[in-house]
């Protein structure tokens, strides 16, 4: 890639991947799978279950490994060593669908564990870091409690600010509010628009079309572990080129 | 115009109130749990007759007519029909100390106080679980120091003469301080991605679990030395502890294991996006809550590890058991067995109960901490 890491440029790539292949036993889960995210960007992944579009987004911070293809976070090779494994998760940020908080932690503790023992930041430091985030996303008054007491919205906008705690340069979100009750959604989905405005590159795995048409640059449509179309917003929900993306849009529609 | 439907739910607005008196109160739970039927209101007598009478000969055997003090070699005891605890009274210092000399004996006196002094301290939620285990880790190096001597202050006392409380003390805490990180490391080997760790930690695990501890104790006690090099002698307590802290682990590896199975994967994957390497997550997400998991199941084999202590009695060494086994063959009291092992069944009593406590306080602890997120 062109573009020193000392100066940032408005189009540099933090997540390139080309060919990119994986195989569970048989199965062909991800197939030449090409895509590219610049920074300040965001790509919203959408497509059926059993797409492989989670696979995808694991594949990013390492939670999956893949078998064919280069994959470059972040100016870092995947290649399969820890090292290169510690450094890309050090620099993209996770957000689960099942939040996955540490439940024997208190939200604070959730947020300073990995500044602390991962980037080995003085505790201080990384405390006060913690209480500006949580600011951010209006979470002030849980500070000292635990994920259990938090309702659905409260512990995915936690996971929100754990994830930022690495500063990350990118932020992987694998469905965030799919198992949220329907009065959360709005909640999350705020947090991340606020997130998106603030120029953080990301990528998002989700169903929330409303989001994908206010916040993306580009949607991307898998559909059984190859990327079938990819289009920013208004021409991909207004036109779609390929059938299985129009059908796609409009079991969507009829849902919300 | 259709039907309307048959069905009908009706909108209400009523304040709470309390439950109806026959679901509450006295008369409720003698209605409910012992007179329910005029059948259940005789076996409620019956049964009720059996237990009194149960309880009063105890009593009158233990308590009404039971003799305390016999000064003169238990001569008040052989006249009297109810217990003689005066053989407690005669022969506690043996029972409680073995052994050990009888000038020394404050030393296990002191031991067996701190024991109890910090078991009632630790059992309080006051005081962070940190701070226990660091407090136990001490109280465990002062009772070796004590029972050792050969510091300034205190006379060496060699390890065949120590006993009784002290002994089953330093046995049961040694098993259980080796025992625990053992068991953990063999739990989180088992599942190692490396096939000759996980194979090295079946094989021990489960060559473990097939031997009785009896055998265990016996090879590593009396007939691994025929196999060393003489110049290779360890003290027989030391090699029959290490049988004990191989065999608890065996077991509580298994138990952790669970705990670690038990654990959603995305505990892991979380921890693993942070960047934490496998050691910290295991350190720092994966084992507080895989143990907290298991805390009950763990405390099972915690007091069974105490119990087992009464092993080494067989081995020659006097725990409080062998102690008791020993101070009962004096001809004067050997009549009286029965009050001496009660006694020591009562201190087995005490004890293990305290250690349930324990855990179910600890439980409560993390339960009302790790209230599961999802």
């Amino acid at each position: 890639m062109s573009g020193s890491p000392h100066a940032p440029q408005r189009r540099e790539l933090v997540v390139e991947m080309s060919g990119l292949n994986k195989w569970y036993g048989q199965h062909h889960v991800l197939r030449d799978v090409s895509l590219g995210l610049a920074s300040g960007e965001k790509i919203v992944l959408c497509g059926p279950s059993g797409s492989g579009k989670s696979t995808l987004i694991r594949c990013i911070n390492g939670l999956e490994v893949f078998h064919e293809g280069n994959l470059i976070v972040c100016n870092i090779r995947l290649d399969g060593s820890q090292e290169s494994l510690a450094q890309v998760r050090r620099k993209a940020g996770m957000v689960f669908q099942n939040f996955n908080l540490f439940p024997h932690l208190t939200v604070l503790e959730n947020l300073t564990l990995g500044a602390i023992y991962a980037r080995n930041e003085p505790e201080d430091g990384a405390i006060a870091r913690a209480h500006g985030l949580l600011a951010r996303v209006q979470l002030s008054s849980q500070t000292w409690k635990f994920p259990g007491q938090l309702s659905g919205g409260q512990r995915q906008r936690v996971a929100i600010a754990r994830a930022l705690m690495l500063e990350p340069e990118v932020m992987l979100f694998d469905e965030p509010t799919s198992a949220l009750d329907p009065e959360m959604v709005h909640e999350v989905l705020d947090v991340m628009e606020e997130l998106a405005v603030s120029g953080q590159s990301m990528i998002v795995v989700t169903h929330e079309m409303g989001f994908a048409r206010s916040v993306a640059d580009l949607v991307v449509f898998m559909d059984q572990g190859e990327i079938v179309e990819a289009a920013p917003p208004e021409s991909f929900f207004e036109n779609p080129a390929t059938a299985r993306a129009k059908a796609f849009i409009g079991q969507i529609s009829h849902a919300t | 115009m259709s039907t309307a439907p048959r069905s009908f739910a009706r909108p209400a607005s009523s304040p709470p109130r309390l439950p109806p008196a026959d679901v509450r109160g006295v008369r409720a739970f003698l209605y409910t749990h012992l007179f329910q039927s005029p059948l259940a209101g005789v076996f409620t007598f019956l049964l009720g007759a059996v237990v009194i009478l149960a309880l009063w000969h105890i009593a009158r055997w233990s308590v009404v007519d039971a003799v305390w003090y016999a000064p003169d070699n238990s001569a008040a005891c052989r006249t009297a029909t109810g217990a003689c605890w005066a053989v407690v009274a005669e022969k506690y210092r043996v029972i409680l100390f073995g052994a050990y000399p009888y000038d020394e004996q404050w030393r296990g006196g002191l031991i067996i106080a701190i024991w109890l002094a910090w078991g009632a301290a630790s059992a309080t939620s006051l005081l962070a679980v940190g701070t226990r285990l660091a407090g136990w880790a001490l109280v465990f190096i002062a009772t070796i120091l004590l029972l050792k001597g050969g510091i300034p202050g205190l006379a060496p006392v060699g390890t065949d003469l120590w006993g009784g409380l002290p002994l089953t003390f330093i046995i049961f805490g040694g098993t259980i301080a080796g025992g625990l990180p053992l068991a953990i490391l063999l739990a989180i080997g088992r599942r190692s991605e490396l096939k000759v760790v996980r194979f090295l930690c079946v094989a021990t695990i489960e060559g473990v679990r097939g031997i009785p501890l009896l055998a265990l104790l016996f090879f590593a006690a009396l007939i691994l030395p025929l196999f060393l090099p003489p110049q290779l002698t360890v003290d027989k307590l030391i090699r029959a502890e290490i049988g004990m802290i191989v065999f608890f682990a065996a077991y509580a590896a298994e138990v952790v294991r669970g705990g670690l199975q038990a654990m959603p994967e995305g505990q892991d994957e979380a921890a693993k996006a942070l960047g934490l390497g496998y050691w910290l997550r295991m350190r720092k997400i994966i084992l507080p809550q895989a143990l907290a998991i298991v805390v009950p199941a763990l405390f099972n084999d915690i007091i069974r590890a105490f119990k087992n202590t009464t092993f080494f009695s067989i081995l020659g060494l006097f725990d409080v058991l062998g102690a008791t086994k020993a101070a009962l063959q004096d001809p004067n009291w050997v009549r009286y067995g029965t009050e001496g092992y009660l006694f020591v069944f009562l201190l087995y009593f005490i004890i293990c109960s305290a250690m349930s406590l324990y855990g179910a306080s600890i439980e409560r602890d993390t339960q009302r901490r790790v209230r599961r997120a999802n």
